[in-house]
């Protein structure tokens, strides 16, 4: 589904009658997303800025045939939006919204698995393919099509590597921010397959925090695969406090699992190269695809 | 987040889960409750407490006061110890129970361990331990039958599990642990309690939020987000460098690439620039917590704007240092972004002792210069 998305997907914006659904609408747009109608609870039969808007989810995709929505709903609205988007038929999900409940996060995470739907976030600036589409946040100077595939748990921190990748003249095939909840949707070890099967990607660059499993189990996922695109790993927060920042509620229960060791060495032994900082990461990506560079 | 042990204990109690009889103290010992021996345990919101001398044994009432009064006022893993624990000793076999939210399934884990908490390590590190279901009370109970199918205390720990799973659920919490756990013919008793809460889940649990309203000492950081809205996370309370910035994922890996430099930030702030919406309070706020600090030498600013107006933060940050005048440290102002160069203009117009740089690694050695040379 993420591979195959283009400027021609139709997608809907769920909220877009609010300060940020309409902001954000209307730079989707003109980034080069199909945005063929939004929802809102309030009547709008005038529309948003030429975008028509409907009360229901199910109206806005039988009229426009929207496949995917980006969910402009508070954290405790999440939940509701997504199961309203999935009822009617929506299979791929963008839901931005910092501090979603977990127990709400289960909830979504296993609607849309029973569906096949895939969903992506919460917590996170959303998606892109460079030069085609985006939904969500990803600011456009960060943007320019070219062959590294970013996947991220922290939109700052991607911006700043998409930012430096675009100086170096360099861009990016695909770029999905998973975001950084503990309970969420597409997961990095989900990534690995779809960005191996991208003809447009030539290396991978996973930019991870400590807290969580998930740079452990993209490990495992490349170690199983067999000529993987080189991947390239930035991983945030040696210096967390303890307890407080990643919430530590998997310390124990995983074991080791979860510190910047731990991640690292999984990494580093599947054969991801993994630095310690943005800058030496761009470096190695520069070299590494200085046949893909454009001319400046 | 993880509770104290007397709150996630307080819990317990309220769903049935047995625990022993304890006070808590912050001062002097009161009358202890029965005959000892007592266990005294430091309360600090974080794990590993036996390993770093924050959980003793004691036989007299003499040794109790002793021991919670070497206790109280240290730090211990990185947090003040406000108060402790003085609870009768259980006796018997330990054993080992916990159900935690399982974020690749969409489920939940359920661990039970019949030799008890020693193992507990050793039977996870391996990440397989224990087995995975829904998140449901009949998934739970079903789970869980089989694992103690053969136990002699099968129904007591039955109806153990049922409280628990119905905390969890109930509560929304992350993970539920009883470590170690006691169980005798007469029923079973809690001798710790791990509670990790889920703080985006408070407004709709108000009695988890007043457990934390009522300790904003201990939950310091958590109290801060509730009440403003925003991270600032104080990593050492001697930190040499404030950092005001955005984005969880960015401002952590500053902090690593400060550290790596030979620095020592004071704090963790993730700040919104787009929530601001036009108002200087977030960051006096902000400045005002980092210039309580003495130990503080530079105020690191890092602001990459995708969508927010640089322009628009530079005046705010100038009129919220306009408002901090007990803030007399060197900025240096990292500003990329969207309206980049109007915001370069505004601070060199009115804070000119800044310096402004576009760039991420000038930036860092300008700080590390500036908090090297006073030290």
């Amino acid at each position: 589904m993420i591979g195959s998305l283009n400027r021609t997907t139709p997608v809907i914006v769920q909220g877009i009658t609010g300060r940020m659904g309409r902001t954000h609408a209307n730079l989707m747009r003109a980034y080069g997303t199909n945005i063929a109608g939004g929802t809102s609870v309030r009547f709008t039969p005038e529309g948003v800025d030429g975008i028509p808007v409907f009360t229901t989810c199910a109206a806005a995709v039988a009229a426009t045939g929207a496949v995917a929505s980006v969910v402009m709903a508070p954290p405790d609205g999440t939940r509701a939006a997504v199961e309203e988007a999935l009822a009617a038929g929506i299979k791929l999900l963008v839901t931005p919204a910092e501090g979603v409940p977990v127990h709400d996060a289960l909830a979504i995470g296993r609607a849309a698995r029973a569906v096949g739907a895939v969903w992506v976030g919460a917590s996170n600036p959303g998606l892109a393919v460079p030069g085609e589409m985006k939904m969500g946040f990803l600011p456009d100077v960060c943007l320019a099509p070219g062959p590294v595939a970013i996947m991220s748990k922290s939109g700052t921190l991607s911006y700043e590597v998409g930012y430096r990748l675009v100086r170096a003249g360099l861009g990016q095939s695909l770029w999905i921010g998973v975001g950084g909840d503990a309970v969420k949707g597409v997961r990095f070890a989900d990534l690995l397959a779809p960005f191996n099967a991208d003809n447009r990607t030539h290396a991978i660059a996973l930019i991870g925090e400590v807290g969580g499993a998930e740079e452990e189990e993209f490990a495992d996922a490349l170690a199983r695969t067999l000529n993987s695109k080189p991947v390239y790993a930035l991983i945030a927060g040696r210096e967390a406090k303890e307890g407080v920042a990643m919430g530590h509620a998997g310390a124990l229960t995983y074991g080791t699992s979860g510190t910047l060791t731990s991640k690292t060495e999984r990494l580093t032994a599947a054969g991801a190269h993994v630095f310690a900082s943005i800058e030496s990461m761009i470096a190695a990506i520069t070299a590494d695809l200085a046949a893909h560079r454009r001319t400046r | 987040m993880l509770l104290i042990e007397a709150d996630g204990k307080a819990l317990f109690r309220a769903f049935g889960i047995g625990v022993p009889d304890s006070v808590l103290v912050t001062d002097e010992v009161p009358s202890l409750p029965g005959t000892g021996p007592w266990m005294v345990k430091a309360q600090v919101p974080v794990g590993g407490r036996g390993k770093a001398g924050g959980i003793r044994k004691c036989d007299s009432a003499a040794a109790v006061a002793e021991a919670a009064h070497t206790m109280l006022g240290t730090r211990l893993r990185g947090h003040a110890v406000e108060a402790v624990l003085v609870e009768q000793t259980v006796t018997g076999a330990e054993r080992y129970l916990s159900i935690s939210i399982d974020a690749a399934s969409y489920g939940v884990r359920v661990i039970y361990l019949s030799g008890g908490g020693v193992n507990v390590e050793q039977a996870t590190e391996s990440g397989g331990a224990g087995k995975i279901c829904a998140p449901d009370r009949l998934a739970i109970a079903a789970t869980l039958s089989d694992m103690v199918a053969d136990d002699p205390d099968r129904a007591t720990l039955m109806a153990l599990g049922e409280r628990l799973a119905d905390l969890l659920l109930t509560r929304e919490l992350v993970l539920a642990e009883i470590n170690p756990l006691f169980v005798s013919p007469s029923g079973s008793v809690a001798g710790d309690a791990k509670l990790v809460i889920d703080l985006n889940a408070i407004d709709r649990q108000p009695d988890i939020r007043a457990i934390i309203e009522a300790r904003p000492g201990i939950y310091k950081d958590a109290v801060r987000k509730l009440h403003e809205g925003f991270d600032y996370v104080e990593l050492d309370p001697e930190g040499e460098i404030g950092l005001l910035t955005t984005g969880a994922g960015l401002s952590m890996m500053l902090i690593d690439e400060l550290t790596a430099r030979g620095g020592s930030p004071l704090n963790f702030l993730d700040i919104r620039t787009g929530q601001l919406r036009g108002s200087p309070t977030r960051i006096i706020q902000a400045l005002t917590w980092m210039a309580e600090r003495p130990s503080l030498k530079c105020v690191l600013v890092n602001i990459f704007a995708g969508i927010t107006d640089l322009a628009e933060f530079s005046t705010l940050l100038a009129d919220a240092l306009d408002a901090t005048p007990h803030m007399r440290v060197p900025v240096v102002a990292r500003l990329a972004g969207r309206g980049q160069e109007a915001a370069a203009k505004i601070l060199a117009e009115r804070r000119p002792d800044f310096f402004v740089t576009e760039d991420l690694e000038e930036s860092l050695e300008r700080v590390a210069a500036i908090v090297g040379g006073g030290a």
